[in-house]
């Protein structure tokens, strides 16, 4: 894309990423770098590690050791337990930083104690600390984005998924988050529903925002994001623009995956 | 909810069958002694309500906590919770009260500068012990329920506060917590009913709750049956006050998630 080469600092920089669960290592060095406005697509098989790349990215699931972990410019260290486990250094400056990153789980995970509209409100009251009525105001104005103005009174459990999850994306964007993690927003919804998603977040994309998107819609992943990895064994094993990956993959694993997929 | 009627058939006969045996047990039977202590079994009702209340608040206060620690940990913590529960679960609350009261509260007296303290008074009296007991009777049992509903909340609600950034402590009391009380309490209703029930073991340490004042009026008038059912009754009341309310509870609540 043009405007883009001249490359302003990166929001996500991560080097040298490792994730272990007891014996299994399920990250094996990766190297990523997100840059203002660009969407990022993360693909791969089941297992490939996509998702818990993401998860490390806000540290919902803590890096067992990384060369650099550098969120919005800030670097985020790590320390470990009695029992070796990692750990964040600083859970301040991790809050801090969680809230400028939005997330977006598979499973929508809306809080369903609260309607759509508090659920939207939950954050920018009690974590930005914005009075009542502002943040009122703004999750309004988010949840007419996401088409949900009629079902702001409703419990998520009255919701059909794809509501719950652009309700969740409102959510999400209610603290004006600088980079939004999508966590494979549609795989939990019925087909007729994703579409309706997908709408959302390629407006996301559209107005320049920095996302980075596991996803298994290949077709999306193709429209909307300027780089597409390939993740294969907790590894990268190839990435490019959508065009380089999907028109012409060049390693076995990418064929492979490619195919099974269409 | 559907609109309920009384007009069914079946109900009709249930309620005449309620009207025929209450009348039965109101000209039928013997209730010349109620006026005369109509007072004392107010005041003893306070007593009863006093204990069911407090010891169901400051109980609760302490089973969240206790619940809590056995999910997150520390480790210490965790086990010192468990073996509370343990042993409070594991033993007839009616010999934790004696414990306390006749136990611990025989021990008092020995120990020096109690006389002269502010707590003397109260030490002294039956009631502290009744309360104790059967706030921590609560406490234990609850805190049991408590540890179950934390850990039933799905991991994924308390994940997206963390990934937007919450205080731990502020996704307890606006996620965790409400969402570990909304799904128990049904079982809450029904340990408040049970909590009721463990009351009348404050008779036995001389507190002078609603069921000791029945048993004085059964020695004082030689009459046994009418006091009794008189008894059943307020219990009944008292029961059927809390399921309802809870009732109500469960009903305001969205569907569950």
């Amino acid at each position: 894309m043009p405007g883009r080469d001249k490359q302003p600092s990166p929001v996500i920089e991560v080097n040298d990423l490792h994730k272990s669960f007891g014996q299994l290592e399920v990250l094996r060095g990766i190297d990523l770098i997100a840059r203002p406005g660009e969407v990022i697509s993360l693909i791969g098989g089941s297992g490939s590690g996509k998702s818990t790349t993401l998860r490390c990215l806000n540290l919902l699931e803590t890096p067992s050791s990384a060369g650099l972990l550098k969120l919005l410019g800030e670097e985020v260290h790590l320390k470990f337990d009695k029992q070796g486990n990692p750990e964040v250094s600083d859970r301040r400056q991790l809050r801090r930083l969680r809230s400028r990153l939005g997330m977006v789980f598979q499973s929508f995970n809306l809080w369903p104690h609260m309607t759509l509209e508090q659920n939207v409100m939950e954050a920018q009251v009690q974590v930005l600390g914005r009075p009542k009525n502002e943040a009122r105001e703004i999750a309004h104005h988010l949840l007419e984005r996401v088409g949900l103005t009629e079902r702001r009174e409703m419990y998520p459990a009255y919701l059909s998924g794809g509501q719950q999850q652009r309700g969740a994306i409102a959510r999400a964007l209610a603290v004006d988050p600088e980079v939004m993690l999508f966590d494979e927003p549609t795989s939990a919804l019925d087909p007729e529903l994703v579409g309706e998603v997908l709408t959302v977040m390629q407006g996301l994309a559209e107005e320049g925002r920095t996302m980075i998107i596991v996803t298994h819609e290949m077709k999306f992943a193709a429209e909307v994001a300027d780089k597409v990895i390939f993740l294969n064994q907790g590894q990268i094993e190839e990435q490019g623009t959508p065009e380089e990956i999907f028109q012409a993959p060049k390693s076995e694993r990418l064929k492979q995956f490619i195919q099974s997929i269409n | 909810m559907p609109e309920q009627t009384l007009m069914k058939p079946h109900r009709l006969i249930m309620v005449l069958v309620a009207a025929v045996l209450v009348l039965t047990f109101a000209f039928m039977m013997d209730w010349a002694w109620l006026p005369k202590y109509s007072s004392e079994i107010l005041d003893a009702l306070w007593i009863t309500i006093a204990l069911l209340v407090s010891s169901i608040v400051v109980g609760f206060l302490l089973a969240v906590p206790i619940g809590l620690v056995q999910v997150t940990g520390p480790r210490p913590l965790t086990w010192l919770a468990m073996s509370f529960c343990t042993l409070i679960r594991g033993t007839p609350i009616l010999l934790q009260m004696w414990v306390l009261y006749y136990g611990l509260g025989s021990l008092f007296p020995y120990m020096p500068g109690l006389r002269q303290s502010w707590l003397w008074p109260y030490l002294i009296e039956a009631w502290p012990y009744a309360f104790v007991a059967l706030t921590l009777s609560f406490a234990g049992y609850e805190g049991e329920v408590m540890r179950a509903a934390f850990k039933g909340v799905p991991r994924g609600e308390l994940e997206a506060a963390h990934a937007i950034g919450m205080h731990p402590f502020t996704i307890l009391r606006r996620i965790w917590l409400p969402r570990a009380v909304q799904r128990v309490l049904p079982t809450l209703g029904g340990e408040l009913i049970l909590q009721l029930k463990a009351t009348p073991l404050v008779a036995t340490i001389a507190v002078v709750d609603v069921y000791a004042i029945f048993g004085r009026i059964r020695q004082e008038t030689f009459i046994i049956y009418e006091p009794l059912l008189m008894l059943a009754l307020i219990y009944l009341i008292f029961a059927g006050g809390i399921a309802f309310v809870f009732r109500l509870l469960e009903n305001k609540l969205p569907a569950r998630g």
